[in-house]
């Protein structure tokens, strides 16, 4: 994976504190306040974005973490010219996203889960040509790429069908097609993979790491997937409440909010209660998973291969999805 | 590299049209999104043509109602046979498919779908969708009218009398008042951007337009202080000079200035649309997004 | 027992319209929107009436206040239409696309009539109002006598549009919902619904035909008027009756047959 390569010394993306508030109208119930609200609206300032900052390296693929409401989708926003921030800095390849420039929008791409470029009533082909002439495509290189990635995605006998018979899934393929037809240096992924079944997140998934790859291109991505995010990111950036939890490596992640390691254990007599050493997880087909602190996982594994007739033993970091749910619990205090 | 990733042009040459073709590329933009219209417009065309029919009810009922005092009054109302009625109202339903536009009530919607935000994210401004999709649209609508006019006409035996300038000054009026009509309702329906409940003034803007655009009546039948009206206002180029010039017998100076006026509200649309536009969009980018 | 059976559909009317009466109340902006559209809906028709009188004393034998009568009954039904059908068979459309009638088909009442009244757009009782209060002034304006028997008569023949209106609409929804959208068929549908402004007379034969039996504009707003105007003939009410209870049992009938097939398809 490149990461920071020839422009590591300018960020691809650049963000200083941001800042982005929202006027919320504060309703209380009852006919009288509704009545006054008629005349006099009060309202209550909600910071959805509160001071963050990073940067970016050109080819870098960062995965941008947090749960709902937590400032991810205003963050890509604002990084892709739709909100304008209330204070701080944003830059995206020298440009101040904001002013919406037609450099700058032919640079980058942002795909969002409603998003429908493509014409519903039409075969995705006659979009693809409508998106070359607004992008103003140099026409044999709009077909190589096109041509490249109906490949790649298998796409052959999709893109020929009107838009409306094809799946959710193949709709989510073609559409992905259409956001990168012009080659975007930077990408904005909001929740590209959501709702479709495993095989068509690996499919996606991989075509986003081959474009990055071949084009090294920028990949800011939000997705619900940790799947997404392991197989993609060696980057995180976590967000909660508006503010930055954590930004570093993905694998580090675990181990600064999350003290515990899992240990699997199948006997070979079947299941047992081994609540002595550890909080038991789950306990299915023989198998226990146990939670223990970092620091007794291996005197913990030893004492079960010695008092019981282990089958099988692993020690694990404990899953991504739980790790993410100890960063969100822990609130916006930060790392304890 | 110096001057930072902004400039780059080396970088983009290989993937986009130089912008040496900037004037090509605006022709094959408007050719290409004609040709999507003119595809979607196929995919419906059957519904498409119900629904065309159907909008014959409201001048047909004009029709009858102004043909039945004309033959009351012993022929004439207003200086109109029953003919030149006839004339006026089978027009009438071209110019109607000509005013059809993106509608002011599109626009909330565009915004809750999240439509507006994908149009944004696209290096183009987005009226030039609205203005060529339409037209690629109408471009297969004219031809559609063609046997729904020859019904009418031999229904309604309307009195034509028409010039060869009349049909070229109409063929280019008829588009005149499609473009005046898109501005007028673009800018009003940027109202969306602030309310949900701008109902009311689209009524209003509808009733006024109605009334002095030509559309419930021939202005001729206006009284005399309402044409003056409608004189200053630019609904009358959108519907009643199209029509006027083809069967009115206008001289040629009032054909031309007709046409003069035309590109003189496209010019104040096309300022307005931009400075709305562009408070707007100020005010989405602030809370929508 | 047989009388309350026929009550229901109204009992059912009534206890919707309360619960839509409660809602609404909450957005009363959505009531001063209604009474300004309402006002420039008859300053429209004032304005074209005011023109047409401009130019002549009478049309096609209608004096200036009976045709006012006209576009009192017009706005009524118009009203009525808003405030009742029209919603009720736009939801109906809307469900039997997405298949969500089942919910209503569980339902212990009888389907066809908890389609027909449970969406009651209260606002447009404004327009039903103005109506009303147009059909006064004009009849005052007409002077001479009006009795208790007119107003009877009237009352008869404004439910009996009413009902063929109705069934106009069922089987339109029930029927060409795979063919046409749902917002075409209701801009068409008040499209065609404007001739009612005028007395169906002044149309040419084929059209006073189509406007009487195909979408009947004529029986909803021409026969009432005529009741009105003192112009109403036995014969003719005797149509709009016979012509309203077989279309209500052809819509019955149909509204079955439907049925029958919207179970088998989503089955």
């Amino acid at each position: 994976m490149p990461i920071a390569s020839a422009n590591a010394s300018q960020p691809a993306i650049h963000v200083a504190d941001l800042l982005k508030t929202f006027n919320v109208p504060v309703r209380e119930a009852g006919l009288k306040a509704a009545v006054q609200s008629l005349v006099h609206r009060e309202t209550r300032e909600v910071r959805a974005v509160d001071n963050i900052g990073f940067d970016i390296g050109a080819g870098e693929i960062v995965g941008f973490l947090g749960p709902n409401g937590a400032g991810k989708t205003t963050t890509l926003k604002m990084l892709s010219g739709l909100l304008y921030p209330t204070s701080g800095e944003a830059l995206v390849l020298g440009h101040v996203p904001s002013k919406r420039e037609s450099a700058f929008l032919r640079r980058i791409t942002m795909v969002m889960g409603n998003r429908n470029q493509l014409q519903w009533d039409l075969p995705a082909l006659d979009s693809y040509e409508l998106i070359r002439a607004i992008y103003r495509l140099e026409p044999g290189a709009f077909r190589t790429t096109r041509d490249e990635f109906i490949e790649l995605l298998d796409l052959a006998g999709l893109v020929n069908k009107p838009v409306r018979n094809l799946s959710l899934g193949e709709r989510m393929k073609v559409e992905i097609v259409g956001a990168l037809l012009h080659r975007p240096q930077v990408l904005f992924l909001d929740e590209p993979t959501i709702g479709l079944d495993v095989t068509m997140q690996k499919r996606i998934r991989s075509f986003i790491a081959d474009y990055n790859q071949r084009y090294g291109a920028t990949v800011l991505l939000t997705s619900h997937y940790m799947a997404d995010v392991q197989a993609l990111c060696r980057r995180v950036v976590v967000i909660h409440h508006g503010k930055i939890l954590y930004d570093g490596e993905l694998a580090r992640l675990g181990a600064q909010f999350d003290a515990t390691k899992t240990i699997g254990v199948t006997l070979k007599d079947g299941e047992g209660d081994l609540s002595a050493y550890g909080e038991v997880i789950s306990s299915e087909d023989g198998r226990v998973t146990l939670r223990v602190s970092r620091a007794d996982a291996p005197e913990v594994a030893t004492r079960l291969l010695r008092d019981l007739a282990v089958a099988d033993l692993t020690i694990e970091d404990p899953p991504i999805e739980d790790v993410i749910e100890r960063v969100f619990a822990s609130g916006s205090e930060g790392p304890p | 590299m110096t001057g930072g990733l902004a400039g780059e042009p080396e970088l983009d040459r290989d993937r986009f049209v130089p912008r040496a073709g900037l004037i090509r590329g605006w022709v094959d933009l408007y050719l290409t999104m004609f040709r999507v219209a003119i595809l979607n417009n196929i995919q419906y065309r059957v519904a498409n043509y119900f629904y065309m029919i159907g909008m014959i009810a409201e001048p047909v009922i004009y029709l009858v109602v102004w043909s039945t005092i004309a033959r009351q009054q012993g022929g004439a109302v207003g200086g109109l046979t029953s003919g030149q009625l006839a004339a006026y109202y089978i027009v009438w339903t071209l110019v109607r498919q000509m005013n059809i536009v993106f509608t002011v009530y599109g626009w909330d919607e565009r915004i809750r779908q999240g439509e507006l935000s994908a149009m944004l994210l696209q290096p183009l401004f987005p009226i030039h969708w609205d203005i060529a999709f339409l037209a690629g649209w109408k471009l297969v609508t004219i031809v559609m009218w063609l046997p729904i006019a020859v019904v009418l006409t031999l229904v309604f035996s309307p009195a034509l009398n028409i010039r060869v300038i009349d049909v070229a000054v109409f063929a280019v009026a008829i588009w005149g008042a499609y473009l005046v009509r898109t501005m007028l309702y673009w800018i009003l329906g940027m109202a969306s951007f602030w309310t949900t409940r701008a109902g009311p003034l689209f009524q209003l803007m509808f009733t006024a337009e109605l009334l002095l655009s030509g559309r419930l009546v021939p202005l001729s039948l206006l009284p005399d202080w309402a044409q003056r009206l409608a004189d200053v206002l630019p609904f009358k180029w959108t519907f009643g000079y199209p029509i006027d010039a083809l069967i009115g017998q206008l001289p040629a100076g009032e054909l031309i200035g007709g046409l003069a006026m035309q590109l003189l509200w496209i010019v104040v649309g096309v300022i307005g649309v931009r400075i709305v536009w562009r408070i707007a969009i100020r005010h989405y980018s602030a809370v929508n997004g | 027992m047989a009388g309350r059976e026929v009550l229901r559909p109204i009992v059912l009317a009534g206890r919707f319209f309360r619960i839509g009466a409660l809602n609404e109340l909450q957005y009363r902006a959505n009531f001063a929107i209604q009474v300004f559209q309402s006002a420039i809906a008859l300053g429209t028709g004032l304005a074209v009436l005011a023109l047409v009188f401009s130019q002549t004393t009478e049309l096609n034998g209608w004096s200036e206040p009976e045709l006012l009568v006209v576009m009192g009954v017009h706005i009524l039904m118009g009203g009525v239409i808003g405030m009742v059908i029209q919603p009720n068979m736009v939801r109906l459309m809307e469900d039997i696309r997405r298949g969500s009638l089942d919910f209503i088909l569980t339902k212990p009442d009888d389907a066809q009539v908890l389609v027909s009244v449970r969406d009651i757009q209260i606002w447009q009782a404004v327009d039903g109002l103005t109506g009303a209060i147009v059909i006064v002034v004009a009849v005052a304006q007409l002077g001479g006598a009006f009795g208790l028997g007119q107003a009877l008569l009237f009352g008869l023949a404004f439910v009996l549009g009413g009902l063929t209106i109705y069934c106009f609409w069922l089987i339109l929804t029930v029927g060409a919902f795979w063919v046409v959208r749902i917002d075409q068929i209701v801009e068409l549908f008040e499209g065609v619904y404007q001739s009612g402004r005028w007395p169906v007379t002044i149309y040419p034969g084929w059209l006073q035909v189509s406007l009487t039996f195909l979408v009947p504009i004529a029986f909803a707003v021409t026969v009432p008027a005529q009741a009105l105007t003192g112009r109403l003939t036995p014969g003719t009410l005797a149509l709009a009756a016979g012509f309203a209870i077989a279309l209500m049992a052809f819509t019955r009938w149909w509204w079955r047959f439907g049925l029958r097939r919207y179970s088998g398809a989503s089955a």
